[in-house]
This record gives structure tokens, sequence and C-alpha cells, in this order.
């Protein structure tokens, strides 16, 4: 038996194989999709490319010059083939203005672990509070408990990051002055780019919470939580308040069905009951509410790195538009995307693994 | 089952998804090429008429076909929720994915035309 037999062997009575594929194959035209919207998008924008790269005083000579370099002179067909081409290789050419000179692949490799660890850590929030939160308010359902929890989702949903950012930097930077303003780390705090396992010197993971604990700097790894805590907490507030909502609401459905009743009256405790019957099948359609979730905490991390000052994804993005950097925007756009249908491809595997049916 | 003298399987399901996509790229062509030159005539600048008419026929495009994949991963799914909910409309997958596919044909066909007219012109 090889190696993939054995590995599908092993996956089979999770998931069908033929499932994943299935999904893995509709990634595709889904990417294929982003990217001729965002292909579009750029070419019915208005600014020329050839004067970002040599700016308002060159001459025409020169930007005839840039744009045959660039090849902007060519048939629209043949450079949207030539894009398409180059996307399903991730290589979007160099960057005009943001990091001028530098591959877009290496501005993403750069700065994508910065959105992530923000976005994983805002998501860490949501799930760790949003689903204790909406279990307890469905126990409990219509008492004082409940009616906090309904108040603090509901203004959790309804406040949005450009509001909340600037409210909690105000509050807990400005004049408690208990968390910093902006930035990752203290600025007196310096981090090697490699670190060391049974003698070999490693890349860091650019996430850097995790990249503090591999070299085992605590001073440093504190810096960092404290850096990242108001961030994911900004992030975090929508999620909670997402997910609490959905659980309770899912948990109140569940916990009137005939299979909970039966396990109650055969004598099983309220908690088992709710834990080992209740919870799995509540967890469906919030599971599905997470994944989604993942993608908004991504497009939320626009907003939050913009606030915070943290250059990742979501800053370059903003400033890659602002200064006409379009081979950055398209990179960035497109990881995004990607990032989205995996997190999409990942939970449709949880919940075909939660609930068989799916499957069919 | 099909019954003898009946058209292969195969060949009937390809015909009807090229009819469908076909249909669309036959309108679009024929949007983009009288787009491509209508708007050249109108601003005499036939590059940024290619330009323009080429983006907005890769926008449908991309646009159909989105929808076309997002209808087949999630159409079933919205279906269902509708008939639980009690919410149920027209709306079905087939049909979902039926329009994205002449959409995503349109949006090619813009794209075909205004670059015949433009190699044309």
């Amino acid at each position: 038996m090889n190696w993939t037999q054995s590995l599908f062997r092993l996956v089979e009575p999770v998931v069908p194989p033929r499932f994943v594929v299935k999904r893995l194959l509709l990634l595709v035209p889904v990417l294929f999709g982003v990217a001729s919207v965002v292909f579009a998008i750029l070419h019915l924008a208005p600014g020329d490319p050839a004067i970002v790269i040599a700016g308002q005083r060159a001459s025409t000579e020169q930007l005839e010059q840039i744009r045959q370099e660039l090849g902007l002179r060519r048939p629209l067909w043949e450079q949207y083939l030539s894009f398409l081409w180059d996307a399903a290789r991730f290589d979007f050419g160099q960057s005009y203005s943001i990091s001028r000179g530098n591959s877009v692949r290496s501005v993403i490799a750069d700065r994508l672990p910065i959105t992530l660890e923000l976005a994983i850590y805002g998501q860490a929030a949501g799930i760790l509070l949003g689903i204790p939160l909406g279990i307890i308010s469905a126990v409990k359902q219509d008492s004082l408990t409940d009616h906090v929890t309904r108040i603090g989702a509901l203004t959790g949903i309804s406040v949005p990051i450009f509001w909340s950012g600037p409210l909690l930097i105000l509050l807990f930077s400005t004049y408690l002055d208990v968390f910093p303003t902006s930035g990752r780390i203290d600025s007196t705090l310096f981090l090697p780019d490699t670190w060391t396992l049974f003698g070999r010197e490693l890349p860091l993971t650019g996430m850097i919470t995790v990249d503090t604990v591999l070299l085992g700097n605590t001073e440093a790894f504190l810096s960092a939580a404290h850096h990242l805590f108001l961030p994911a907490l900004v992030i975090g507030v929508y999620s909670t308040a997402l997910i609490s909502r959905m659980m309770r609401s899912s948990m109140l459905e569940v916990i009137r069905q005939d299979y909970i009743r039966t396990a109650r009256a055969k004598g099983q405790g309220a908690k088992i009951t709710l834990m080992k019957h209740g919870f799995r099948n509540a967890l469906i359609p919030v599971v599905t509410v997470i994944g989604i979730q993942f993608g908004t905490l991504l497009g939320g991390a626009v907003l939050t790195e913009t606030v915070f000052g943290i250059n990742g994804m979501g800053l370059t993005i903003v400033t890659a538009i602002g200064v006409s950097d379009y081979p950055v925007v398209q990179g960035t756009v497109l990881t995004f995307a990607l990032l989205f249908t995996l997190v999409n491809l990942v939970v449709d595997v949880t919940y075909s693994y939660l609930d068989p049916r799916i499957q069919q | 089952m099909a019954a003898p003298g009946d058209p292969p399987r195969l060949r009937s399901y390809v015909a009807s998804r090229v009819r469908l996509f076909g249909s669309g790229l036959l309108v679009g062509l024929l949007l983009g090429g009288l787009g491509m030159a209508g708007w050249t005539l109108y601003t005499g600048d036939a590059r940024a008429s290619e330009a323009t008419v080429f983006a907005l026929g890769a926008l449908v495009f991309g646009f159909g076909l989105l929808g076309w994949s997002g209808s087949i991963l999630a159409g079933n799914g919205i279906e269902a929720m509708q008939e639980h909910m009690g919410t149920r409309s027209d709306w079905t997958e087939k049909d979902s994915r039926r329009a994205m596919a002449r959409l995503c044909g349109g949006g090619g066909g813009i794209m075909v035309g205004t670059s015949v007219v433009a190699a044309l012109l």
C-alpha cells in the first residue's frame, strides 16, 4: 500500500476524499473569477502605472518606455491572459511604489503572517467567549444574564471597528495608559531573523507571539501580547457577539428536541445531556458562522491595522490603493480570496464531519 | 432509461450546456463589438475604448463565474435553508447556475467581441 492510499484510508472514515476533491476543484473557478474581477476593476480605475513609477515630472518618452516595459501597449486580451497565467503561478511582478523593486510575493510573505496572527487571536477570542456565552444565554433563557449578554452582543454587532478602535485607544492608551497605541512590540526590543533548532538555523514565522516563544524570549513575548491585546479585542468583539447569538439560538432549538427530553427522562443529568447530546448538534450552524466570520475578520483587519498602525496585509492594501501600486493590490486581493476560499473548504469539511448528511 | 433512438446522454448533456453558454456568448459578442465600435466613434480613442469595454466584459465574466461556482457551492444549502425557515421563494440552485453560466458566456463574448473589433480597427 503506497502513502496516498494510506492517507485516504486514514481520512475516509471522517470525510470521503471525493467530497474534498470536488470542493478543491471548485476553488479554481472561484479564484479565476476573482482574478477577472480584480483585472477589470484595476483597468476601469483612473490612474496610469507609468506615472506612478516615473513620477509626475517624467517626460513623455520616459512614460512611453515604461509602458512598453510593463507590457501596457499589448492588446488587452494578451494582458488579461498574461495576468491570469502570472496569477496562477502567484507571480505579480514587482511593487511600483510601497516596496519598490521588491517582488509582490515577498511583500505578501512579509505581511501575511501579521494579519493572520491578528485574525487568529480575534477568532480565538470570539470562539472562547462567544460559545460559552451563547450556551449560558440559552440555558438561562430570559434571565438577567441572558438580557445582559443580548445587549452586549447587539452592541458588539452594531459598533463598527473604525469607531470602537479609536475609542478604545482613547480610553486604554491615552487616559488610562495601560496599552500602547500602535506597533507590534516595544521599540527597544529587537528580534533576530532566525531561530535555532538542534543546531540548525531556521527562519522565523513572522507571527511575533509565535516567534518570541520560539526564541524563548519572555520579555519580548509579553511585550508582543501587550501590543496585540487591543487590536485583537477590537477585531474579536464582533466575532464574539455574532457567535454567541448564533450559539444561543441554535442551542435553544436543540434543547427542545425529543431526544434531549428522552435523555433527561431516562435520568441523565442536565449538564451531561446538554454537553453530550446538545452541544455537538448545536455547533453545526455555528461552525459555518465561524468560518465565514474568519473571512470577515481578514476584511476587518484592513480597518484594525489602519487604526492601530500595524503593517499587515490590511494596511498594505489601503496604502497600495492610495498610491496606485496595482501589482500589490492584485496580489493582496487574490491572497485574501484564496484564504477565504480555503477557510470555507475547512468549514465544509468540518461541517460534513459534524453532520454526515451534508456529504450527500 | 434512454429509449432506442434517443441521443446519447453525454451528447445531450454537453449540447444543453453549450447552448446555454453559447447563447450568452453570442449576445456578448454582439454587445462587445457594437460597444467597442460605438465607444470608439464617441471618444475617438480606440485604445481607451478597448480598455474600457474589455474590462467591463471581464467584470461581467468574473461576476458570472463567481456566481456560478457560488451557486454550486452554496445553492443546495440556500434552498434547504429557505425551506427550513418557511421563506421558500422561486429561487433554485439550478436556475441560478444557468443564469450565471449565461452571464459568464456574455462576459466572455464581450471580451472576444471587443478584441476582434479592436484588431480590425
